[in-house]
């Protein structure tokens, strides 16, 4: 018996010959006791085996469960990258970015403190008056720049006599 | 295009770096200080009775009438310009009673005592950029008031 007997055997076994061929196969049974004992031992080994067939459910879809398949395959055939080295400027660049942002901000504190006396303007801390005259008082006009400083003293007393321009005379 | 990129930076530093020194210029330059002082009576009357005073400039006398300040005519009886070297004193006789004492501590600083009858009448302390003026005042006899302005020209 050759090979291709022995498929038509298994299909016939199987169900899965058309009718008329499935007829020769009769036939052919009823003539050949070799194709007898080959049938025979081809049922059952499929009941044996038909007994362990036992299904797998998988947790999640069919494809979703190959797709991680396929998604792990392609992460490990990734090339691996090779350490470039990075050129002198690039590395310049890296460094002067933040430092020139730190700058910048420096020179506008500095312009703004130069125009507007932020830190140290006439307005500031630095003013200061040492008067024996605790009724004096300060304004200032930063406008115009000009600082008035009003004193009580000297009194009319003080420098002022008789005449009017006594105290500034 | 990489040029570019560095040279944006540079630029900025430069800069900043020239913000730095610049002040430092500024206080070497200004380390004399040029001062012009006038001592001004304040009065509501139309006229001075010392004929030897003068209606201030209209310049000053914006200044003042920027100033809250009630008076409404000023005369300028006394008027100097002097120098104060860096570190130096120079004392400005206003009048015979009056005078002022200027120090340049640097640094656009001026440290400026009014002295009244050989007595410290106050003392001020502040920084007076080119331009500025500082004005001290006081009462004066029958509702007038006395005036000394003190304006940076150098």
């Amino acid at each position: 018996m050759n090979y291709d007997s022995q498929l038509r055997l298994q299909a016939y076994l199987d169900g899965e010959l058309p009718e008329g061929e499935a007829r020769e196969v009769a036939n052919w049974l009823a003539r050949d006791q070799e194709a007898v004992v080959l049938h025979a031992e081809l049922r059952n080994t499929r009941k044996a085996m038909a007994g362990f067939e036992t299904g797998i459910t998988l947790p999640e879809s069919r494809e979703f469960f190959w797709s991680k398949i396929e998604r792990e395959i392609s992460r490990q055939e990734q090339p691996q990258r090779e350490p470039q080295s990075v050129p002198f400027f690039a590395r310049l660049q890296r460094f002067l970015k933040p430092a020139s942002a730190v700058a910048g901000l420096i020179l506008v504190g500095l312009i703004a403190n130069q125009q507007f006396g932020l830190l140290s303007g006439t307005g500031g801390a630095e003013n200061k008056s040492a008067l024996d005259d605790p009724g004096a008082f300060t304004y200032h006009d930063f406008a115009a720049g000009t600082t008035l400083v009003w004193l009580t003293y000297p009194a009319q007393n003080e420098f002022a006599d008789s005449d009017p321009t006594d105290t500034l005379q | 295009m990489r040029l570019k990129l560095i040279l944006a930076p540079l630029l900025v530093w430069f800069l900043a770096a020239g913000a730095l020194v610049a002040p430092a210029g500024v206080v070497s330059e200004g380390s004399v200080l040029k001062l012009e002082v006038q001592l001004i009576w304040g009065t509501n009357d139309p006229q001075s009775p010392d004929p030897k005073h003068k209606p201030v400039e209209s310049a000053v006398k914006k200044k003042l009438n920027d100033l809250p300040l009630k008076w409404t005519n000023y005369f300028e009886v006394n008027r100097k310009a002097f120098e104060v070297p860096l570190h130096g004193t120079t004392k400005v006789p206003l009048s015979e009673k009056c005078a002022l004492e200027v120090t340049n501590p640097g640094d656009s600083m001026v440290e400026v005592s009014l002295v009244g009858k050989g007595k410290g009448v106050g003392k001020r302390t502040q920084k007076l950029p080119k331009g500025e003026t500082l004005v001290l005042g006081g009462n004066a006899p029958n509702a007038t008031a006395w005036l000394v302005v003190l304006k940076r020209i150098e």
